[in-house]
């Protein structure tokens, strides 16, 4: 059984974009005017995870990086689309937050392919050792 | 190698014994998991997806999705979206069958191209993930010890797939261990 992990930047990125996509889908199964007041703290979470993402893409390997810059235009939607939710109503309310809630699932995805990248590469460098 | 997985349990808390299991392993590096959900036949033969979404139209996609997921995993009719030709697909939520859909379509297609074909029977549950992982054996034993029978399809395969090639699978596996607060895990 391996070892439980010193978790690094790239595993606390994929821990706030799950963490993003649980308080969407969270908000998303609410009604109304609750569901409104969740969904305006999105971008700013959002922006967080964007934040730390670009603070730790530099060390990742070539296929971290790729999976990594996707998250961020994938992060840089799910704010858009938040935003947009927030100001909107019925029916384009719905869509605004289907929309958030994909653009959150795609961003989480590939951060954690980029995890797995780095992984990869770890018992890769590992068994040459 | 990345994999689409079905983890067959007869019993449903083993099932989420075997997914938090699944997420423990992520946690120790041991696999990546992309994302996972739980899928229950109930007693009457009716499918249930454990689900937050609760908005019927929201219902409904994860019903569809999951459907073509199961058939893209399980195989053709005899396996276990075949042997619910007519029947339900729905979105667990609080316990309900949120939607229904028509998945009579699975049946039609080629049998002889899945070596692995499995049947969710009547009262079973299923973890269904999408993981990287080095070699098949660690998700296996682990499964095997917790009474769980694992089968897997590559995810490019899956992907392919000529007849369920157009749904976001993805959307309908929760990124993180989604365990929904009426299962029996809490008890």
């Amino acid at each position: 059984m391996p070892e439980t992990q010193v978790k690094d930047a790239v595993d606390q990125v994929r821990a706030s974009t799950q963490e993003l996509h649980k308080a969407i889908s969270d908000a998303a199964a609410k009604r109304g005017g609750a569901a409104k007041a969740d969904l305006e703290a999105v971008p700013m979470k959002a922006k967080a995870a964007i934040d730390s993402i670009k603070s730790s893409v530099a060390t990742q390997n070539t296929a971290a990086k790729k999976h990594l810059t996707e998250a961020v235009t994938l992060l840089e939607a799910t704010q858009k689309h938040a935003t947009d939710g927030v100001k909107a109503s019925g029916k384009a309310f719905q869509t605004a937050v289907r929309q958030t809630i994909a653009d959150a699932r795609a961003a989480v995805q590939h951060v954690s392919e980029a995890v797995a990248a780095k992984r990869t590469a770890g018992a890769a460098a590992g068994a040459r050792k | 190698m990345r994999n689409y997985i079905a983890v067959v349990f007869d019993d449903t808390s083993k099932a989420y014994e075997g997914l938090h299991a699944l997420w423990q392993m992520d946690d120790e590096g041991a696999i990546t998991v992309h994302g996972t959900t739980v899928v229950h036949r109930n007693d009457w033969g009716e499918y249930q997806v454990d689900s937050k979404d609760t908005h019927p139209a929201l219902a409904t996609a994860v019903g569809v999705g999951m459907g073509a997921l199961l058939g893209a995993l399980a195989g053709p009719a005899g396996a276990a979206i075949g042997a619910a030709k007519g029947a339900a697909i729905g979105a667990a939520s609080g316990g309900a069958v949120g939607a229904v859909t028509d998945v009579a379509r699975a049946d039609t297609r080629d049998e002889s191209r899945y070596e692995t074909a499995w049947v969710l029977g009547y009262g079973q549950s299923a973890v269904i993930a999408d993981v990287s992982e080095d070699t098949a054996f660690m998700v296996d034993e682990r499964m095997r010890r917790l009474g769980g029978s694992v089968h897997r399809r590559a995810y490019g395969d899956v992907r392919d797939d000529k007849w369920f090639g157009d749904y976001p699978y993805d959307y309908y596996l929760y990124p993180y261990e989604y365990v929904p607060p009426y299962s029996p895990w809490w008890a």
